[in-house]
């Protein structure tokens, strides 16, 4: 195509030259990526609501089950991290790769832990009884008297969002690498850290809807 | 940007940050706190809401963005999960009933 008639196609209102978002298509990619992700926990929050609803069983009171000192930490670490990322993001826009650099292994030392302290909520949470279908019979859930909605969603809604603690880390983990050899361009780091601060908003949503109300 | 971001260019994420964990930290604290459990409801409702925008308008910088895109992932996530629990939460309750009779 020549110069001239790929600036007609792209001047054109179906050329590809508009832009509705004002952003590149990576961004919007990206973004209609996330909405298409959050809509999946919205199903998962959603069931978890109707199952709740749903329940003869009274739900257990949270704190009677988890350590919220615990969950609290695990929400600590994983803002903290929010930070973190929105700095590397900061850094990389200015040019500055190194402090980019730092503070995305900054970012991925967050999620790590948080993935850590969720591996020993979760084997903490099986070793009182919890299963996917229910709590053991003569457990120490089980005496509690949980509904098996309870550990259920747990297992569903804390293991969709770990697994995307997980993918986020391996992105963050490659970012940070092509980062300190320069090969990521300020707008890659931008995109990983959207996916980063997604992760971190479902947290906000499933920290309030499953462990405080 | 800001006007801020010029002098410290991170100084908005650590803010952020910052109010982020005074809210968590509220939250935490109205749990443990005997209230009325409809007025525990609007007040962890409304708080989570106030952390979800402020990590989308500061961190994801959607306050930078076009309203069009915004409005696109704002009035996606929400509407629709607005009316998934609208058609569900009748259902639900027909369902306990139904278990207990």
């Amino acid at each position: 195509m020549s110069d001239a008639s790929h600036a007609a196609v792209m001047e054109a209102h179906w050329g590809g030259g508009a832009a509705p978002f004002g952003a590149s298509w990576q961004k919007t990619m990206m973004w209609i990526f996330i909405v298409t992700d959050g809509l999946l926990f919205s199903g998962l929050l959603c069931g978890y609501a109707f199952l709740r609803m749903a329940s003869p069983l009274p739900w257990p009171k949270q704190t009677e089950v988890f350590s919220m000192p615990f969950i609290a930490l695990m929400t600590f670490i994983l803002i903290t991290s929010s930070a973190t990322m929105g700095t590397a993001v900061g850094a990389s826009k200015l040019g500055d790769r190194k402090t980019a650099t730092r503070f995305l292994f900054l970012t991925i030392l967050g999620g790590a832990a948080f993935l850590g302290c969720q591996a020993y909520e979760w084997t903490h949470f099986i070793g009182e009884g919890a299963r996917l279908a229910g709590a053991l019979a003569g457990s120490e859930l089980g005496h509690l008297g949980v509904p098996p909605q309870f550990p259920a969603t747990f297992f569903v809604l804390t293991g969709f969002h770990g697994s995307h603690v997980f993918s986020g880390l391996v992105i963050l983990t490659i970012t940070a690498i092509r980062t300190a050899l320069g090969k990521t361009p300020a707008q890659g780091v931008e995109m990983a850290g959207l996916y980063w601060h997604f992760v971190d908003l479902v947290w906000v949503f499933i920290f309030t809807l499953f462990y405080l109300l | 940007m800001s006007d801020t971001s010029h002098a410290n260019p991170y100084r908005v994420y650590w803010v952020t940050w910052g109010i982020l964990l005074v809210i968590t930290v509220s939250m935490l604290a109205a749990e443990l706190l005997h209230l009325p459990r409809w007025f525990l409801i609007g007040f962890l409702v409304s708080f989570m809401m106030v952390k979800a925008l402020m990590i989308g308008g500061n961190f994801m910088h959607l306050r930078y963005e076009k309203a069009n895109l915004a409005v696109m992932v704002f009035t996606g996530i929400m509407v629709t999960s607005l009316i998934l629990l609208a058609f569900i939460t009748p259902e639900s309750w027909n369902v306990m009933h139904q278990t207990l009779r």
